[in-house]
C-alpha cells in the first residue's frame, strides 16, 4: 500500500511537471476557461434591452405622442430615430441601426376618439429570433398597458369608478432569476461546459500520449498496477478542474454578480462527481483512440457539443426533440447543469439534488469500468 | 562461455508463437539463454526480434507456446518476472520534456527503488556513462547516442539481472556504438545476462552467443566461432583495377563456393583443396584481368550470414533441424 502511494505520487509529480513544462497546456487549463467564461458570458447574452427602435408618427397628434412616450420611457426600447416614411424603416433595418419600428398611421387619434380599435404597426427585424420574440412580447405588453390606460382615462372622463369593477391585473413573477439576467443562468451552465472540456480532453490525450511516447511499455514492466496509473493521472486533473470551478465561481460572483444561494458543498460534491464522470469519458476515449489527433477530435465531439447543446445549458431540455432528450441522458453534463443551477439559483442542496448525484456516480463507475477493460485489452494486444 | 546455472536459465522459450493479422512474427520458437550470457539476436528488419523481446518483457502476450524468465512464466507470473528484467524498447521511450535526472528518478521510483538508492545509483550510472554533465538537460535535447545511454541507465536503476535490449545501437553513430558496447561488456563482467537485438552483423562478434533470426525462426545458433566454423573453406579477397572483370573471371572456377562484390574488392569463399591464391591467380591471369591481387582474410559475420542465409536458409526453410539445433 505504501509502495502504491509512492508510485501514485510519482505519477502525480510527473503530470505536474509536464504541465509546468508546456506553457500551452497551462494556458489551456487555466487561462482558456477564464477567456471562455468572459467571451461566452458577454457574447451569448440572451438579455434583450435597449433594442434600437425607429418610430414613425404619421398622425402627429397629442394621442400619438402620448403613445410613443411609452416606448421612450421603457428601458427595453431605445428610440434611436424618428422616421418620416416607411422607406426609413427599410433603411434602418438594412443598416442594422434599428431592429424594431413603430409606425403610427394617420388617423390614429381620430380612431381612438371614435372608440374603435386603433391600429399601430410594430415591425420587427426577425434575423435575430430571440430578440425578435422578446421585442414582440414587450410591444404587446406595452400596447395592453396603454389600452388599460385609455380605458381608465375614458372611465374617469365618464365619472365611473372602476375600482369596484375589478379589472384583471396579471402579476407575473420570474422565480430564481427575477431580473431574468442571462448571466445568472449562463454562468452555472458554462462552468459545466468548461470543466467538461478541460477534463475530457486532457485525460483523453494524457493516456494516448503515454502510448505514443512508448513510455506505456516501461510503465507496464513496472510493478505499478493499472488502477494506480489511472488514479495518478486523475488526481492532478481533478485538482485542476476544482481550480477551474473556483475560478469560475469567483469570477461569476465578482464580475457578474451571480448569486450562490444553495449549499456550496453540494456544488463541490456534484463537481467532484462530474469531474470523475468526465475523466471516465476521457479514459474511454484514450482506450479506443489510436492517435493523439483522433483523441483530440473525439474529446471535442464528446465533451464539447453534448455539454453545450444537450445539457440544458443552451436549450431547455424539454424544448428539444424527444430522441435528443434520450441521447442527453448518455452525457453527464445534463446532471451537472441541473446541480449547478440548482445550487447557484434555486438554493438547492443535497436533499433536492441527490438523484442527479446518484446518476453521476453510476455514470462515473460505468465509464471507469468500461475504459479500464478496453484500455487493458488494447495495451497488450 | 555460457555456464548454465543449476537454477533455471535466464530465458527459456518453447514453441513460442505470435502473429499480427496474417503475418507470423515469431513462429514456434525454442530458445534457451544461460545466465551471464551476452546473447545477440541478429536478423533483418521484420525478422521477429522485437516481437520476441516484447514477449519476454511481458508487454506482449504470446499466441501460443511458453516462455519463462529465471523460471517464471512471462504470461502467468509476469509480476515475478518484471522486477528482474530491464527492458529497453527499440524506440526512445522516455519523457522528452523531463530532464535526464527526472526521467531516471521517475522510472526508478515506480520500480520501487528507495530514495537513497536512487541517489547513489543515478550518480554512479550517470558518471559511468558520461552523462553527468547533462543531468538537467531535457531528454528531447539529447543526441541519439546520449538518448540510448539515458535509456540504458534508466533500465539499470533497479539493478535487473536480465537486460532485454531491442536494437539499442540502431541509428547511433559509430563512436557511441563502441561506447555502448563497452558498457555492455562491463555489465557482462558484473554477471548480468544481456539479450541484445541488433541488425549490425559486426556486433555479433561481441556476443558470447548469437542466434540469427529470420521470418520468426532461428536459422543459426551458437557462439560466434561455432557459426563461423559452419562456413566451409576460407575467405579470399580479390582486388583488381576493374573488380567486375575480376568477379566474372573467378565465378565458375572449381573450388569457388561463392563470390560477390564488396566495395571495390571481390570476396570469394574458397572450398577447394588447392591454395586459393594460386588457383584464383591463374584464373585471373587467363581472363586477362589487370592489376589483380589475392589475399586471404578472416571471415566476418556479415559474410558468414550472407553465405549461411544463401545455402542453409532456403533449402531447410521448413526442416525441423532449423529449430532443433540451437538449444545448447
Amino acid at each position: 500500500m505504501r509502495q502504491a502511494m509512492i508510485r501514485i505520487g510519482a505519477i502525480v509529480r510527473k503530470e505536474f511537471r509536464h504541465l509546468g513544462r508546456d506553457p500551452r497546456m497551462l494556458l489551456a487549463v487555466v487561462i482558456t476557461p477564464v477567456i471562455q467564461l468572459l467571451l461566452f458570458a458577454y457574447a451569448i447574452s440572451f438579455d434583450v434591452d435597449h433594442v434600437a427602435t425607429i418610430v414613425i408618427d404619421f398622425d402627429k397628434s397629442p394621442a400619438s405622442q402620448r403613445y410613443l412616450q411609452q416606448y421612450e420611457g421603457s428601458p427595453f426600447f431605445q428610440v434611436v430615430a424618428h422616421g418620416s416614411s416607411l422607406a426609413d424603416v427599410d433603411d434602418a433595418f438594412d443598416h442594422n441601426t434599428a431592429r424594431v419600428a413603430i409606425v403610427i398611421p394617420s388617423g390614429f387619434s381620430r380612431t381612438l376618439a371614435s372608440d374603435a380599435a386603433a391600429q399601430v404597426s410594430v415591425l420587427i427585424d426577425g434575423s435575430e429570433p430571440n430578440a425578435a420574440k422578446i421585442s414582440q412580447a414587450y410591444s404587446v405588453a406595452l400596447n395592453q398597458l396603454y389600452g388599460q390606460q385609455l380605458t381608465r382615462d375614458w372611465a374617469d372622463a365618464q365619472g365611473l369608478d372602476l375600482s369596484s369593477f375589478g379589472l384583471l391585473q396579471p402579476q407575473i413573477r420570474t422565480w430564481y432569476n427575477p431580473e431574468r439576467r442571462s448571466s445568472d443562468f449562463l454562468i452555472p451552465g458554462l462552468m459545466v461546459v468548461i470543466i467538461a472540456i478541460v477534463t475530457v480532453q486532457q485525460t483523453a490525450v494524457t493516456l494516448v500520449r503515454e502510448r505514443d511516447l512508448g513510455t506505456q511499455e516501461q510503465l507496464e514492466v513496472s510493478p505499478m498496477r493499472r488502477i494506480e496509473l489511472m488514479v495518478g493521472k486523475l488526481l492532478p486533473w481533478t485538482l485542476i478542474a476544482f481550480l477551474d470551478v473556483a475560478l469560475i465561481t469567483g469570477l461569476g460572483r465578482i464580475l457578474f454578480n451571480v448569486p450562490l444561494r444553495g449549499d456550496f458543498w453540494a456544488l463541490a460534491v456534484g463537481a467532484a462527481l462530474f469531474v470523475f464522470a468526465s475523466l471516465g469519458m476521457g479514459l474511454l476515449i484514450s482506450a479506443i483512440a489510436p492517435t493523439m489527433d483522433t483523441a483530440n477530435i473525439m474529446a471535442l465531439l464528446i465533451a464539447f457539443l453534448p455539454s453545450f447543446l444537450l445539457s440544458g445549458f443552451a436549450f431547455a431540455l424539454d424544448q428539444i426533440p424527444v430522441f435528443l432528450q434520450w441521447i442527453s441522458y448518455a452525457f453527464p453534463a445534463r446532471y451537472m447543469v441541473t446541480i449547478s443551477r440548482g445550487v447557484f439559483l434555486k438554493g438547492s442542496g443535497f436533499a433536492e439534488l441527490w438523484p442527479e448525484m446518484v446518476s453521476l456516480v453510476v455514470y462515473a463507475l460505468v465509464m471507469l469500468v468500461i475504459s479500464s477493460v478496453l484500455y487493458g485489452r488494447r495495451s497488450r494486444a | 562461455m555460457t555456464t548454465p546455472a543449476t537454477a533455471a536459465p535466464a530465458i527459456r522459450a518453447s514453441g513460442l508463437r505470435r502473429s499480427f493479422g496474417d503475418t507470423l512474427a515469431v513462429a514456434d520458437l525454442d530458445l534457451e539463454v544461460g545466465e551471464g550470457a551476452v546473447f545477440g539476436l541478429l536478423g533483418p528488419d521484420g525478422a521477429g526480434k522485437s516481437t520476441l523481446i516484447r514477449m519476454l518483457a511481458t508487454v506482449l502476450r504470446p499466441d501460443g507456446g511458453e516462455a519463462s524468465v529465471f523460471g517464471h512464466s512471462v504470461t502467468t507470473q509476469a509480476a515475478l518476472v518484471t522486477p528482474r528484467i530491464g527492458y529497453m524498447s527499440q524506440r526512445f521511450s522516455m519523457y522528452p520534456d523531463l530532464s535526464v535526472a527526472e526521467n531516471m528518478d521517475f522510472f526508478a521510483t515506480i520500480r520501487g527503488v528507495s530514495k537513497a538508492d536512487r541517489r547513489i545509483r543515478s550518480a554512479s550510472l550517470l558518471e559511468g556513462m558520461g552523462l553527468a554533465e547533462f543531468t538537467k538537460r531535457q531528454a528531447q535535447h539529447l543526441s541519439g547516442g546520449m538518448k540510448q545511454k539515458l535509456m540504458l541507465a534508466t533500465t539499470l536503476m533497479h539493478e535487473p539481472d536480465l537486460l532485454l535490449l531491442d536494437e539499442p545501437t540502431t541509428g547511433v553513430d559509430p563512436v557511441s556504438r563502441r561506447e555502448f558496447w563497452r558498457i555492455l561488456a562491463g555489465l557482462h563482467r558484473a554477471g548480468k545476462t544481456v539479450l541484445v537485438a541488433t541488425p549490425y552483423m559486426d556486433e555479433a562478434e561481441r556476443c558470447t552467443q548469437i542466434a540469427f533470426l529470420d521470418s520468426g525462426r532461428i536459422k543459426q545458433f551458437g557462439t560466434p566461432d561455432e557459426i563461423k566454423a559452419r562456413v566451409p573453406g576460407r575467405l579470399v579477397e580479390v582486388s583488381a583495377t576493374y573488380p567486375r572483370a575480376a568477379l566474372a573471371a573467378v565465378q565458375g572456377v572449381p573450388g569457388v563456393e561463392s563470390a560477390h562484390l564488396l566495395g571495390d574488392v571481390v570476396r570469394v569463399l574458397w572450398s577447394g583443396a588447392a591454395q586459393p591464391e594460386q588457383a584464383l591467380g591463374a584464373a585471373l591471369a587467363a581472363a586477362g584481368v589487370d592489376g589483380a591481387g589475392t589475399r586471404e582474410v578472416a571471415p566476418d559475420m556479415e559474410t558468414v550470414f550472407a553465405y549461411l542465409a544463401g545455402t542453409v536458409a532456403e533449402p531447410h526453410e521448413a526442416a525441423p533441424s532449423g529449430t532443433g539445433s540451437f538449444a545448447s
